[in-house]
């Protein structure tokens, strides 16, 4: 039997055993309607009011700024169409390395009459805070931004754009899923007036997710029915998953700073393995303003499938960044953006490590690759392996 | 992504993988669309294949599909191995997925090439 190594945390992580827990009861205990007036309702809105104590506390919010959403997708949409809606024209400002939830939130938005700019990012996947600056208008009424690029794990300037964003009093959206839990975020220093972030990327469970929506920005409801959310997302509760979720939050406040420390150092391990067993590989994303378990690499003239597939035999879990589907191969378009050249952007591989990764899996990892890439090459016509 | 046993023990074990010195056909096909690309090069002798290695850059399944082709060309004709449907190379790894059907074009492909290359250096072709 192999070992298994999961290293796709990015992706989604395994729910914690305390955050199962405490949703058990949520499901058939405490079942009631949380707008119901009577006490079976109320012990399910308890249950709600705690999750939104425990991300307020976590966030150093007030609990009347955190709506509940059915993931980050979710949350991306009613962040940037709530103040799209409000304001029913306008610039957008966002870059071209976003997740699709905002890139395509954005996009349908063009097509409904607002206009927007996408800014390129630098070879370490980064948004200049000066190309924020130039591309701002006197029309423009958001500014969306990713806490941190899922690929590459490059942490963005949010603070420095934040303090623009601020001054020239444009709403920063922030698309936190990957930062949320996993590194510190302020939202005052930063200038963040909505977050974006999810339960299943911080072991906590799926569907379940929350914006934060600082007081005072102007929004309007996307989601319309009944009074859910002080009216801002319409819908009943998925308690349990709030209560995971809010339990997932406290559990990161506690562990997130020494797991950090951890994860930084395994992830620098698993490049330094790498590169010393591997020829032409490059490390992608930037060298230190990263996400502390992300280890994003780049394999020239290997296929990335074929690398995961190799890795998926030996009990790993990684993630291709170029995907193949009905035959087509697309190579990332963050790594594209990113300036890197095809036949090292065909071959990325993106580890993202978590709670459970020890440095046995680590080393694991790097004895399985070192040979696989090798053999590969060999079969490879193109680079190493041409006659 | 489900794959068949037989193509995880093509991509596990690769059979005659690697560059042929002095082959007496080479072909290759690329398939544009996903960058795939598969070479064979074939030692003949009376007109039937007694040898086929190959090269490949690609997904797992088409680095499969080639090991697979390998051992489906020897002991073909040069005629045979040059009309070889990609239905041939999919049953030989135990089927594809269909999004990944391109790994038996891509193979056909090379492989039909090759054998073509080897009946022209013949003065058949």
């Amino acid at each position: 039997m192999n070992r298994r190594v999961y290293l796709d945390h990015n992706a989604s992580t395994p729910v914690h055993p305390e955050v199962l827990q405490a949703m058990l009861p949520y499901f058939s205990e405490r079942f009631g309607n949380p707008s119901s007036v009577h006490g079976f309702g109320r012990e399910s809105r308890e249950g709600i009011d705690t999750a939104r104590e425990q991300i307020a506390a976590f966030l150093k919010v007030s609990k009347d700024e955190i709506v509940f959403t059915s993931g980050g997708t979710e949350s991306d949409n009613l962040g940037i169409k709530g103040v799209a809606a409000a304001r029913r024209t306008g610039h957008i400002i966002t870059s071209q390395i976003e997740h699709h939830a905002v890139l395509r939130t954005v996009q349908t938005l063009e097509q409904e009459g607002f206009t927007a700019t996408y800014l390129p990012v630098d070879g370490d996947g980064m948004v200049s805070p000066d190309d924020v600056r130039t591309a701002l208008r006197p029309d423009t009424i958001v500014v969306s931004l990713m806490g941190a690029n899922s690929e590459v794990g490059t942490l963005q300037p949010i603070r420095e754009v934040g303090r623009i964003t601020r001054e020239a009093g444009v709403p920063l959206h922030v698309d936190g899923v990957q930062t949320f839990g996993k590194v510190p975020i302020d939202v005052e220093a930063s200038g963040i007036d909505l977050l974006s972030f999810s339960g299943h990327k911080i072991y906590g469970p799926k569907g379940v997710a929350g914006l934060y929506i600082r007081k005072g920005t102007k929004m309007a409801s996307i989601q319309h029915g009944g009074e859910h959310e002080r009216r801002r997302r319409a819908g009943t509760e998925n308690v349990a998953g709030i209560v995971g979720l809010g339990k997932a939050v406290e559990i990161r406040a506690r562990e997130m700073g020494e797991e950090a420390t951890r994860l930084t150092a395994l992830r620098d391990r698993l490049w330094q393995g790498v590169r010393d067993g591997v020829d032409e590989v490059r490390l992608n994303g930037h060298a230190t303003q990263r996400l502390p378990g992300t280890c994003n690499m780049c394999f020239r003239n290997v296929e990335s499938e074929s690398i995961v597939l190799g890795l998926d035999l030996k009990g790993i879990g990684v993630s291709a960044g170029s995907a193949c589907t009905s035959g087509n191969v697309e190579p990332s378009y963050v790594l594209v953006a990113m300036g890197i050249p095809l036949d090292w952007a065909m071959g990325s591989v993106r580890s993202s490590l978590g709670h459970a990764t020890s440095t046995e899996d680590i080393d694991y990892v790097i004895e399985s690759i070192v040979p696989l890439v090798a053999k590969l090459r060999t079969q490879s016509p193109v680079g190493a392996g041409r006659p | 992504m489900q794959y068949s046993p037989t193509l995880i023990d093509h991509f596990r074990n690769p059979r005659n993988a690697g560059v042929m010195r002095e082959p007496d056909g080479v072909g290759e096909e690329e398939f544009t669309e996903c960058m795939d690309l598969a070479r064979f090069y074939l030692r003949v002798r009376d007109g039937r294949v007694e040898e086929a290695r190959f090269q490949a850059y690609g997904c797992g399944p088409t680095l499969a599909a080639c090991s697979a082709g390998t051992e489906i060309a020897a002991g073909f004709t040069l005629e045979d191995l040059a009309t070889v449907p990609p239905a041939r190379i999919e049953a030989a790894v135990g089927g594809l997925p269909p999004e990944r059907r391109h790994a038996a074009l891509v193979v056909a492909g090379a492989l039909r090439a090759a054998a073509r290359d080897a009946l022209a250096r013949n003065g058949r072709g």
